[in-house]
């Protein structure tokens, strides 16, 4: 439901579905994407890159929590493990079986929907924190797995990956990584925007809003569940195969726990329950972390007594004190403010 | 098979500790219904606390006491008021990514304050050990077994006699009855979370005396005690108390014959497996309500 200027009325049905409404939308969109695809990549150094990078494969996977866990009301804390299946898949199939990309992105995330299956079955029978329990031992049993897979994921020795390859290009610098990256990300928002419109993602806010209501309408809440679980962990095994091509290196301290919670955190800091807000998010937490990074030096100096390796400690502690603060005070996230400000645009200078 | 019975010895003894923790997580939840996440993050954060009097400050065990109390029952209030108080009537959802935060808030605290390797507590128990049949018990396990049994007998008691638990047990039914006899139910939350607090610190000092004050281990901790909570049942605190026995074996048990096979760490991952395999069978635990569920 967006709202749109004044003057602007639907007469169809494709009008009031439609996403660019207005001219003014389209040429916005147009610019973004000049933008992100033309100007940046030009004039980024290649650090610059590297943080888009990192974000854009935040968002895919970001976008896939959202599914679950804003639109469906499933909680998960194993988010990272179901990238870390993606990722390994990646790997394996590419060093060993010498897979090239086209082949491996889908099995990622064909393996990454499989395992979400399975860690979905219990949600036939829980809700509320018991899905978050439940993936929870997840998480620590896949890591354990991996950690204990001998050659198959070289466990502490860490599975090389090759930089991936398409149409006879292969993506090893970071400008080319950017457009991989980027198209992904695009595509896999313009899926999010498009499924949350189709019966299933109608489905998935109604089991959220009230799960009983739903199932008196008629939906099978159980496949329903599942449903979400499966394309979260699709999103989640991308994003994972996408970070195994890129990162060219696994190991298991890729993937902690730490950061499942943060990207359960930050989906809230951008705004559960809107594709703007989970990009949002992702785009929140990779900022923060590099703000962070850069000012960790002058908090060595400020405070001799913290030496450099404990600035760890002072990230955790700032990340949860932002994800605390957006609790209690914005549960809506920074898409709330952000529709503000685009509505005190449109409303500007009368309160029609 | 000589194996077995000092296997499942040593196990009993890890799961009092266990035991002890998962009461923390019963009690708020009963109390506020609040599952609280970041367990392991304050098991961690009271050991180093206590660490810091007794070798930093050079305190006395009873000063050390009545400071960690005051500590305790400070960041009780800090997260009832502040963090909790806030979201009542939120979904869960929040309070879930709250309590999450919580612990990583706790943790780096930790990190921040106390970096670097594993410290280890100043003996003060006479080392050895104690043979019975084939079974070998070190000294520092029975005082262990001895302190635990105190606490959950100090525990019991206060629950079932003291005219404060009960309460409490009246406002874990029903916060609006509560409310409408006079109770403050917001302190009672603060108690509850005070509690737990100090039911965490006993069980982290346990642990760190005998495996040194070490971050990572201690959170594992608190994260294992989740599992025994899930297999107890999550209302019920005889069920924390004998699942945490039968996780503690279990995982004993576990380690010792299937460690040799699946290469090592297994007393890590085996309380989760359980725990996925408790969800599937029986989700409401050994003694939890079965609430009716519709869908």
């Amino acid at each position: 439901m967006m709202k749109k200027p004044c003057g602007t009325f639907d007469e169809t049905y494709a009008q009031d579905m439609s996403y660019i409404r207005t001219v003014f939308r389209g040429g916005l969109l147009v610019v973004l994407f000049v933008i992100l695809l033309v100007v940046f990549p030009i004039f980024a150094s290649d650090y610059m890159l590297g943080i888009m990078n990192l974000i854009g494969i935040t968002i895919i996977s970001m976008l896939g929590l959202n599914i679950l866990t804003g639109y469906c009301g499933q909680i998960s804390i194993g988010h990272v493990a179901f990238m870390a299946v993606g990722a390994y898949t990646t790997g394996i199939l590419s060093s060993h079986l010498g897979w090239p990309f086209w082949a491996t992105l889908p099995s990622a995330m064909l393996v990454s929907g499989i395992m979400g299956l399975i860690v979905g079955l219990p949600a036939l029978r829980i809700k509320g924190f018991y899905i978050a329990i439940s993936t929870l031992a997840f998480h620590y049993i896949m890591l354990w797995v991996i950690l204990h897979g001998g050659d198959l994921t070289k466990g502490v020795w860490g599975l090389p990956c090759d930089p991936p390859e398409l149409f006879g290009i292969v993506f090893d610098t970071e400008g080319r990584m950017y457009y991989l990256i980027m198209v992904l990300a695009v595509v896999a928002t313009i899926l999010a925007f498009n499924l949350v419109k189709t019966k299933f993602g109608r489905a998935f806010i109604a089991i959220r809003d009230n799960d009983i209501a739903a199932e008196f309408m008629g939906l099978n809440i159980f496949h329903i569940k599942a449903l979400s679980f499966i394309i979260c962990s699709m999103y989640a095994g991308g994003a994972g195969c996408l970070l195994a091509h890129y990162v060219g290196m696994l190991t298991v301290e890729q993937f902690p726990l730490i950061d499942s919670i943060w990207y359960l955190g930050f989906l809230i800091v951008g705004g559960a329950g809107s594709i703007t807000g989970a990009i949002l998010g992702a785009f929140a937490f990779r900022i923060i972390a590099q703000v962070v990074l850069f000012l960790s030096p002058f908090i060595g100096h400020l405070i001799p007594s913290v030496s450099v390796s404990s600035v760890a400690g002072f990230t955790q502690m700032l990340f949860g004190s932002v994800i605390i603060l957006f609790l209690v005070l914005e549960p809506r996230g920074l898409n709330h403010r952000w529709q503000i400000v685009l509505s005190s645009f449109r409303l500007w200078p009368f309160p029609h | 098979m000589e194996f077995f019975p000092q296997l499942f010895v040593s196990g009993l003894l890890t799961g009092s500790v266990y035991a002890l923790m998962a009461l923390g997580i019963v009690v708020i939840y009963k109390a506020s219904g609040v599952f609280n996440f970041a367990h392991g993050s304050i098991v961690a954060f009271t050991a180093y606390l206590i660490w810091f009097y007794v070798v930093d400050l050079h305190l006395n065990p009873l000063f050390t006491v009545i400071l960690t109390l005051l500590a305790i029952a400070a960041v009780a209030f800090l997260i009832q008021r502040f963090i909790l108080y806030p979201l009542t009537g939120q979904p869960v959802l929040a309070a879930i990514v709250a309590t999450l935060a919580l612990a990583e808030i706790v943790a780096g605290f930790v990190t921040l304050f106390w970096p670097g390797p594993a410290r280890t507590y100043p003996a003060f128990l006479p080392t050895g050990t104690i043979l019975l049949g084939t079974v070998v018990i070190s000294v520092e396990e029975i005082v262990n077994l001895l302190v635990c049994a105190l606490a959950l007998v100090v525990f019991m008691f206060f629950f079932q006699r003291s005219k404060l638990g009960l309460t409490m047990r009246g406002t874990a039914e029903d916060h609006q009855l509560a409310r409408s006899e006079g109770v403050r139910v917001n302190r009672i939350f603060v108690l509850a979370w005070f509690i737990a607090i100090v039911m965490a610190a006993i069980g982290g000092f346990l642990m760190a005396f005998m495996h040194g004050v070490n971050q990572e281990p201690l959170i594992a901790l608190g994260m294992k005690s989740l599992a025994v909570v899930i297999l107890g049942g999550m209302e019920s605190i005889l069920g924390a108390v004998i699942g945490g026995l039968v996780i503690g074996v279990l995982e004993a048990l576990g380690a010792g014959y299937l460690d040799p096979i699946l290469g090592g760490g297994t007393e890590e991952v085996f309380p989760f497996a359980i725990l996925l395999i408790v969800l599937l069978i029986k989700p409401y635990g050994l003694f939890g309500y079965k609430r009716i569920e519709r869908v």
